[in-house]
């Protein structure tokens, strides 16, 4: 399953400072969109409140309406660790848990959720789940030596596959390759073509070829200097962006020209 | 870094100008040499052609580079990728003027054209040496209304292009058989060569637009 998310009028505050103003941008279930942008222009913040992973910061808080499948996120009835279980994240460096073995990383966040599940259900889980981020053949003869053991592609790829194992519908990556060497970043790229079969994907990424070889979207996120808000500037498919930009700063961006 | 690559795209912007004022005056001199005979000329047009089609290949081999290199996006990529199709037009439209050359050489020390054609064929290569000249400044100024220009030629030549076939069809037609063939081919080289340019006229307009296979508006050949 995977699911439409439709963000409305979206501001977004660290305490006083507001990080994010006006977004409204609708996603599509089963599309690949990417956020491109400056460091500090946004974008992260703003992927952070898909999930609301944002309010884990003290002072930090969000106005407007995130919907996934027309339920706002930010009701008041809404458990964020219900949503989290819904959208799950990938971050920039890989982070399994170090003493796990590998098999009980993929299980953790399942095990967080339902603590009775069978020995078989969980094995055929792992198996499944590490298939899906195709890790399986790598670590199948040693699931149980810690995760920590793996190399970076590897672990970010044990990452997606500890956060597709609680069946999300929606997959948010900050990052994912920016730690990895260009054979796993291809790894990882290959990986996300495959998952956008079954879920809705969005990748926060600074390297401009991979949001135009991953994407069908395209988001440009910029700051106009340093204390203002981060604004979504344009938003159109990957290859509009990338060829035919209509607002001259995605241009200007792209094209490696600034100010 | 990035002002390297800048320097680059100018560069082939510079150079697609340089091979369109070669072909412009390959076709100034082919269809002189073409109507008076001028063997000379026409010797002179058929070596210049290699010229073009070396700074064809250098400015392709230049492309490719750039896009190996700086992955152009946006506008800078429709530079190269256009730039790529556009040298390829040139290349061709000079060789265009090298056949009239070769024509003239092969039927000297007799014209080319028999004499109920001539004013016709005269009319062509003014023409053609017209566009090419619109062609540079199109090159030069990325101006959209030398593409208007381009097209309203490019209608003309084609008229006359008809208009020789109506001629060496009718009945009144009393030319050879290979006067029937030579007036075909040039008409047919004059013609290419206007249609060349725009394909050409298309590309500067996508440069624009960002439209790969534009219209230019009221009707084409």
């Amino acid at each position: 399953m995977s699911k439409r998310i439709e963000v409305k009028d979206l501001n977004v505050y660290y305490g006083k400072f507001k990080a994010v103003e006006d977004v409204s941008l609708t996603i599509e279930p089963r599309t690949v969109t990417a956020f491109i942008g400056p460091s500090g222009c946004g974008k992260s913040t703003f992927l952070r409140t898909l999930n609301r992973m944002h309010e884990v910061i003290p002072g930090a808080r969000v106005e407007g309406e995130v919907m996934i499948d027309g339920k706002n996120l930010y009701d008041a009835d809404v458990d964020p660790v219900l949503v989290r279980r819904q959208v799950g994240m990938v971050f920039q460096r890989p982070n399994p848990f170090p003493t796990m073995s590998i098999a009980d990383n993929v299980l953790a966040g399942v095990k967080l959720n339902n603590n009775k599940m069978s020995k078989s259900d969980a094995e055929h889980l792992v198996e499944k789940s590490l298939k899906g981020a195709n890790l399986w053949k790598e670590v199948k003869d040693r699931l149980n030596l810690p995760g920590s053991g793996l190399s970076g592609g590897q672990q970010q790829r044990l990452c997606i596959a500890r956060a597709i194992a609680v069946s999300p519908e929606v997959i948010l990556m900050d990052e994912p390759c920016s730690a990895l060497d260009p054979i796993s970043t291809l790894a990882i790229e290959d990986l996300i073509d495959e998952l956008k079969a079954k879920y809705t994907i969005v990748i926060v990424t600074h390297n401009m070829q991979q949001a135009s070889r991953v994407s069908d979207k395209t988001a440009f996120f910029n700051i106009a200097g340093t204390g203002e808000p981060g604004k979504l500037i344009e938003f159109d498919d990957t290859t509009t962006i990338f060829e035919n930009p209509h607002v001259q700063a995605t241009e200007d961006y792209i094209s490696g020209r600034f100010g | 870094m990035r002002d390297v690559f800048q320097q680059e795209l100018h560069e082939v912007q510079q150079r697609l100008v340089e091979i369109a004022e070669l072909v412009a005056e390959a076709m100034r001199k082919g269809t002189t040499a073409f109507q008076t005979s001028d063997i000379a000329l026409a010797e002179q047009v058929i070596e210049e052609d290699a010229r073009i089609d070396e700074l064809a290949l250098t400015l392709d081999e230049l492309s490719i580079q750039i896009l190996a290199r700086q992955q152009p996006v946006a506008r800078d990529l429709r530079v190269v990728v256009s730039a790529l199709r556009m040298s390829a037009s040139l290349e061709r439209m000079g060789d265009m003027a090298e056949h009239l050359a070769q024509l003239t050489r092969y039927r000297f020390p007799d014209k080319v054209i028999a004499k109920g054609l001539r004013s016709t064929f005269k009319e062509m290569g003014e023409l053609d040496i017209k566009i090419a000249e619109k062609l540079i400044k199109m090159l030069k100024t990325q101006d959209m209304k030398f593409v208007d220009a381009i097209r309203d030629i490019d209608d003309q030549i084609d008229a006359l292009h008809l208009s020789v076939f109506d001629k060496v069809l009718s009945e009144a037609w009393g030319g050879t058989s290979m006067d029937t063939v030579d007036a075909t081919l040039a008409s047919r080289y004059y013609e290419r060569f206007s249609d060349h340019a725009i394909s050409i006229a298309r590309k500067v307009k996508y440069l624009s637009t960002g439209e790969w296979a534009p219209e230019l508006s009221s009707e084409e050949a």
